[in-house]
Formats: C-alpha cells, structure tokens, sequence
C-alpha cells in the first residue's frame, strides 16, 4: 500500500464513524476495527487518517461497499445511499477504544 | 461495612458509616450484568451487547442507583442489628459519594425512647355515677310536653296575659319611616315570650283583641342588622286574636302520640336515655382521670423533634386563632415567652403520652379493624345530616382520608383495655358535678 499524505481536515472527512456492531467487537479481538467512511476514499486514504486521528500504526486495509437498498416513498422509488466500510487492522500492540470519543 | 459511634447524647445517636469501595463495586457490576441481558443497541441481538458498551450507556445510572440502595440497606440493617428506632426520618448525609473510594455516610437521628408499659393494676380510680333523679325524667317529660303544645283561640275579649299568644299586624317606623323587615301580617307573638326585640312582646301585655296600640323599642346594640342596632322604632301594633297555649297532660295519651306503648314506657325510655348520657360524661371524666396518671407514669423524655413538630402545630393554631381575633382571654395577658414555654410543655405531654398509648397498644395487639374505620366513617357522615352520602362518597374516593379515625378509635380501644386493668371506685355525684369541667 503506498503512502500519501492528507490534511487534517480530509482526516477528519474520511473517518465517518465507528462501525459498533457484535461482529465487530468480535473482530477486536484479531486487531481488526470497523469504521464508515467517505465513499471517494481510497484504502491509502483510509490508512493514513486512521494513523493521524488514532494515533495508532496500522497494517493493512481492506474495505467494501453496501448498497442502499432501493425503496418506495409514496409510490415513488427511491435509493438509500451507499455505505463504504473499512476494516482496518492494526499493528500488533496498538488498539482503538471506541467509549471514549475523539478529541 | 464499619458502623462508627460519633453520637450518643440522651435520645440523639449519631453514625458513621464506611462501605468499602470493592463491595459496592461488585454491586455495581452484578447490576450492569443484569441489565445487559435485556438490553437492545443496534447491531447487536438483544442481551449481546458487550459490558464495556452497557457501562458507557448506564455506568452513571447504575452507580446512583447502587449507592442509594446501599445507603438504605446499610441504615436499615444499622437500625435492626442496634434494634434503634427512630422517631423521625434520619438525617443522612452522605460525605463520600464512593464513585471511586469508599462511600461514607453520616447518620443522624433521635430515637424513641424505651417505654416500659406501666403496671396499672394497683391504680384506682374514681369512676362517677350519678343515679337518674325522678325530677330529671319529670323534667324532660315537662319539656317534651312543651314541644307538643298547641294554642287554643279565646273567645271572649278580654287582655292577653303571660304566656299567652296575640295575633297580630304590626307596621314599625323609625323616625316616621316604615323601614324593611318591620311590617308584617298575622304574627303569632307569645307575650313576654322570646324571640323578638327586647320590650317588644312585653308591651303587648293586656292588650285584648281587636285593639290597636304603639309600643316603642329600642334595637339593642349589637343587634343582626348593623343598619338598625341602636335605634329606636316605633310599632304600631294592631292585635287581632288571643289564644292560649295548651300543654298536653302527662300521660298515656302523650307518651302513644310519641310512638310508646303507655307512659311508663317513655319514662323507662327518658331514664335509659339519660342513664346513657351520665355513663358518657362519666367514661369521659374517667378516660381524662386515666390519661392523667398515664401521664405522670410516662416520665421518659420525649424526642426533641417530635415535640417541635407537634409545638410548631399547636403554636399554629394559637396563632391562626389570635389572627381571627378569638385569642383565648386567659393568654393575653402573657408575654410571647411564658405562652410558648406552657404551650411547649403542653406538647411534651402531648408527645409522651401518644409515645405511651402507641407503646402500649403495640404490646397489647391492638388494632384497629377497617371494619371500625368504616363505622367511624359512617358516623362522621351521619352529622352532615342531608349531605351524609356525599360525605360516605368522598371517604370512598379518598380512602388515605380514612386513615385519620385511626387514631382516635386506637386511643379508644387502648384506654378500654386499660379501664379493665384499673380498680375502678364508684363515686356517686349528682348530676351536674358529672356534667361539670373539670378544668374550672
């Protein structure tokens, strides 16, 4: 994975929210943590906000993307917006508490 | 747990307490545990949320709600292992909230005191009878009579005496002007009777039917109407028939059109009726004659705080009645010191007595039956006369209403089973000595 280098502020864009689900407390324990980000981040993108913001050294990432699902509002059809995910696995040693928030 | 002693002066006791903080953080967790099973999070399925995630969304909650319970059980077992009872709430103060050291808590209270249930068994008391006079039931059997009386018309003309009852017209003036509520037709006036302006009736003395005169009156000076006290009218009287009233003999006939069998019966009636009311007077001087060795036995010292609380509600009172201008005439003449020293001691003995009586139903089983508050209610409404189902439908929509014949019919009931302990020695008195205060 190659390195780039953003700001703050797109730091702060990507990283959306913590992904808090069972399975993804399961995953805390292989070192993995899930967040939502910005649809137009890359991976390389990923890595380095989750490095500036959390202060931790990570070792690879890997993301997907849920489609919204489409529904109907009064007859009409409508989509939900899509959702990329980033499974962010960390360096051995380094870890994410997600009950405290971000300073 | 660790109970210290900081207090123990007459009836106050003063605790400090010392849970440590493992305990009540095991507390805590077996609590967190607990909710985590039923709690619902998106993401997870209901009772799988991890307790890290369960401590951030209620670990503040779960803590109050923690330290308040210990507190409580920690005071409630203070009480039961120290067998203390208190005679008002506790004052807690808690001085170390125990979030992340040991909780600490101070407790300050005023028990009550220890009652000894005194022996009553060689206490006599005067219990007064008074036997029913013949001229008592002759008396009420003449005032019965009277409230039966009926008039009969006089024929001949000649001047109403005494007692006997003109009908007439009247038209008064004051000052030459006939002035409201002074007119009126067809008045039966008992001459020398009550009821009218004093000099009114008495005037009307030798008047016969048919004549007219003017009597003049004075309205005395506190009389209803403020327009009219003190002025003096004139009245011109027309009288218009004479009748005289006929008492009903005491009789057989009397006591049928009273619903008896013959008169003897309504004397058994009148007696038994009167006999009932000296056995009242005499049970209520007796209760008061208990109540007072009662209190001469209670020689414990009464709470503080109980004879504040009940001082505060008599010194209400006095003044609520001093505010409506019907200060006991007694009191004026004192200063404000003297009156609520003497109105303290009266709640002192207020306190130790219901201190006494509650002590002493408490060990004899008394209680008191919804059966009996349900018959006090009754009786209650029964004084409202007319109104008597609103009242009964009040009590039922209100039932914590109810709760306030409690004491009063417990207090009954202590003071019967404590007239069957006492010797009772009959006295004989007259009537009015029974019926007479005892205070004066």
């Amino acid at each position: 994975m190659s390195t780039v280098k953003i700001s703050q502020e797109r730091m702060y864009e990507i990283v959306r929210a913590p992904h808090i689900t069972e399975k993804a407390t399961l995953l805390s324990e292989k070192n993995q943590f899930v967040f939502k980000v910005a649809s137009d981040a890359t991976k390389p993108e990923i890595k380095a906000a989750i490095e500036g913001l959390f202060k931790v050294k990570v070792a690879g990432v890997n993301t997907l993307v849920t489609k919204g699902k489409t529904k109907r509002f009064r007859g009409r059809p409508g989509v939900r917006s899509d959702v990329k995910k980033a499974f962010v696995t960390l360096a051995e040693g380094e870890s994410i508490d997600f009950t405290t928030g971000l300073a | 747990m660790q109970v210290t002693e900081t207090l123990s002066e007459g009836l106050k006791r003063g605790f400090t307490v010392v849970v440590p903080e493992p305990e009540l953080a095991a507390k805590r967790e077996t609590r967190l545990a607990e909710l985590s099973k039923t709690m619902q999070m998106p993401g997870f399925r209901p009772g799988k949320v991890p307790l890290s995630m369960v401590r951030k969304r209620y670990g503040d909650a779960v803590a109050a709600e923690i330290l308040e319970q210990t507190v409580n059980d920690a005071s409630g077992k203070l009480m039961e292992e120290r067998g203390l009872r208190p005679a008002m709430q506790p004052k807690l103060e808690i001085t170390k909230p125990g979030k992340d050291s040991d909780l600490e808590f101070t407790l300050e209270m005023e028990v009550l005191p220890e009652v000894a249930v005194p022996d009553l068994s060689d206490v006599t008391l005067d219990k007064p009878v008074a036997a029913v006079a013949d001229e008592k039931i002759d008396e009420t059997l003449s005032r019965l009579a009277e409230q039966r009386q009926s008039f009969k018309d006089v024929e001949e003309t000649r001047p109403a005496a005494q007692g006997e009852r003109l009908t007439v017209d009247f038209i008064g003036r004051i000052d030459g002007d006939a002035f409201e509520g002074g007119t009126a037709n067809d008045v039966g006036v008992t001459v020398a009777g009550t009821g009218f302006i004093p000099g009114f009736s008495e005037q009307m003395e030798g008047m016969s039917a048919g004549e007219t005169k003017t009597i003049t009156v004075t309205f005395p000076e506190d009389y209803g109407a403020k327009d009219l006290a003190g002025k003096t009218a004139e009245f011109e009287v027309t009288a218009k028939s004479l009748a005289v009233a006929e008492v009903p003999a005491i009789d057989d006939e009397l006591a049928k059109a009273m619903g008896m069998e013959s008169l003897a019966d309504l004397r058994a009636k009148v007696a038994e009726q009167i006999g009932r009311d000296y056995e009242q007077m005499g049970r209520l001087k007796l209760k008061r004659a208990l109540l007072d060795v009662l209190a001469e036995k209670a020689d414990f010292t009464a709470p503080e705080s109980l004879v504040e609380a009940e001082f505060a509600e008599i010194w209400r009172q006095v003044e609520a009645e001093r505010a409506a201008g019907n200060a006991d005439p007694e009191d004026a003449a004192k200063d404000e010191e003297t009156l609520k020293a003497e109105y303290r001691a009266i709640a002192d003995r207020r306190v130790r007595l219901g201190l006494l009586v509650a002590e002493i139903g408490r060990a004899n089983n008394v209680t008191v039956a919804d059966q009996e508050l349900q018959r006090a209610m009754f009786n209650e409404a029964m004084r409202y006369g007319p109104q008597a189902m609103q009242v009964v439908e009040f009590f039922r929509k209100n039932p914590q209403q109810m709760e306030r014949f409690r004491g009063p019919i417990f207090e009954d009931k202590v003071v019967d089973l404590l007239l069957g302990q006492v010797k009772q020695n009959e006295v004989s008195v007259t009537p009015d000595e029974l019926a007479a205060d005892p205070e004066e």
